[in-house]
């Protein structure tokens, strides 16, 4: 790899607290979360010729992690079913899962609502991408991409407004 | 002038053209139910935003720094044991199902790294199931609480009955890490329940009592939430060992 190549290294460190933010809005474990922010560096350094020179490193990444969730839907659902009774457990022996109510509150909050609609909160609310740059990563238009985000937003604010905190 | 709940939501996430934003600006004004509206939009947004901001204070575990700056992954310099990180994705999704499926607490990356390094840890995986091997096993099956090696790796710790009527025994491991673990008899031998890292100093190799040793809180957890009773006194789990641990 040259020097682009070292270039493209030093710009995903760069986004490496960013895509786990993203990836722990995805992904309510947080191991979970590190294995996909580690797949998607893997899959973009192998492809790094992929990345056209007027695309946005950023977008381009965080598009790669949606994948890689994606891919990981089945058998992800799968598991989650598996683990569910067992939260409270995991969380004991996971200091890093457990030290932040607010941040599991959001998370459990989050893993509830249907995919689609948590990718587009994510990108948006948690990541702050603009609707035609989250409708990119997406791969939909910007109307579809709204219309996930207004209902992953009621359905978040629902469940929220249950256990306080936002005004209703 | 009322608008549509999105266009309410794309004002809140400033996505709205000067024309329709100054509508909107407008219509908030005369009407307090379209201000509440964009206020609930906004102080989502805030929660969601900030609840997330803290993910970004922490720091990047090493194993995805060495991917992207593409290092062998060689011994680790800091004196972190490769418990909790897995050196490399090398277990697929639906392994890691079948595994924790069988398995109750976290540390699971360490988990499948510990039942990869075959003959440093002596668990392993067989049918979908994480059981003893090697020298726990034959800790599990031989080994009576108040008559143990002080220096071995393998410690025993309480036995008990459990709800479901199995027999089960928590134990300790110092190496390569301290971790702590509950297993229950099976047919085919000792299932590893619970297998938690022991916090701070590790076992120390005269620890006698069960009580001296770290045993991690998930295990503890998992003791009382199967336990039946009373753990098993020195005559009964003596007892237990002679029937070979059938309940």
């Amino acid at each position: 790899m040259g020097s682009s190549g070292e270039e493209l290294r030093d710009r995903i460190i760069e986004l490496l607290p960013r895509l786990r933010r993203f990836a722990r809005a995805l992904a309510r474990n947080a191991q979970d979360a590190d294995d996909l922010v580690q797949i998607t560096a893997e899959r973009a350094l192998a492809r790094a010729e992929q990345l056209r020179p007027d695309h946005s490193v950023a977008s381009w990444l965080f598009g790669i992690l949606r994948n890689a969730w994606i891919d990981e839907g089945r058998s992800r659902r799968r598991r989650e079913s598996l683990l569910e009774p067992q939260d409270i457990a995991e969380r004991v022996g996971d200091p890093a899962a457990g030290t932040d109510p607010e941040l599991l509150c959001l998370q459990d909050a989050l893993a509830r609502l249907p995919e689609e609609q948590r990718l587009a909160v994510a990108l948006v609310l948690v990541e702050g991408f603009s609707y035609k740059e989250a409708a990119a990563i997406m791969s939909v238009p910007v109307g579809t991409l709204t219309s996930r985000l207004a209902r992953g937003r009621e359905a978040l604010q629902s469940m929220l407004s249950e256990t306080s905190g936002v005004p209703s | 002038m009322t608008f549509p709940d999105e266009v309410l939501m794309a004002y809140a996430d400033d996505e709205l053209d000067a024309r329709t934003r100054a509508a909107v600006e407008a219509a908030m004004a005369s009407d307090p139910e379209i201000a509440h509206r964009i206020a609930q939009h906004k102080a989502l947004r805030g929660r969601v935003h900030s609840a997330f901001n803290k993910v970004l204070g922490e720091p990047v575990p090493a194993r995805i720094l060495t991917v992207v700056r593409g290092e062998p992954a060689g011994p680790r310099k800091d004196n972190v044991v490769p418990l909790r990180r897995r050196p490399a994705r090398q277990w697929t999704w639906p392994q890691w199902t079948a595994i924790a499926a069988s398995l109750i607490v976290g540390v699971i990356g360490g988990r499948l790294s510990l039942v990869r390094s075959r003959g440093t840890v002596p668990i392993a995986l067989r049918g979908g199931q994480v059981m003893a091997a090697g020298a726990l096993a034959a800790a599990l099956s031989d080994r009576l609480a108040a008559d143990q090696p002080a220096d071995d790796p393998v410690r025993i710790g309480v036995s008990f009955r459990s709800k479901s009527g199995e027999y089960c025994r928590t134990f300790t491991v110092r190496q390569p890490a301290a971790l702590g673990g509950l297993a229950c008899h099976a047919a085919d031998g000792w299932q590893v329940g619970v297998l938690a890292r022991a916090e701070s100093a590790g076992v120390e190799p005269g620890a006698y009592r069960q009580a001296a040793s770290p045993m991690p809180p998930a295990v503890i957890a998992a003791v009382s939430g199967q336990i039946a009773g009373e753990p098993l006194d020195a005559q009964a789990e003596a007892a237990a060992r002679g029937r070979h641990w059938q309940p």
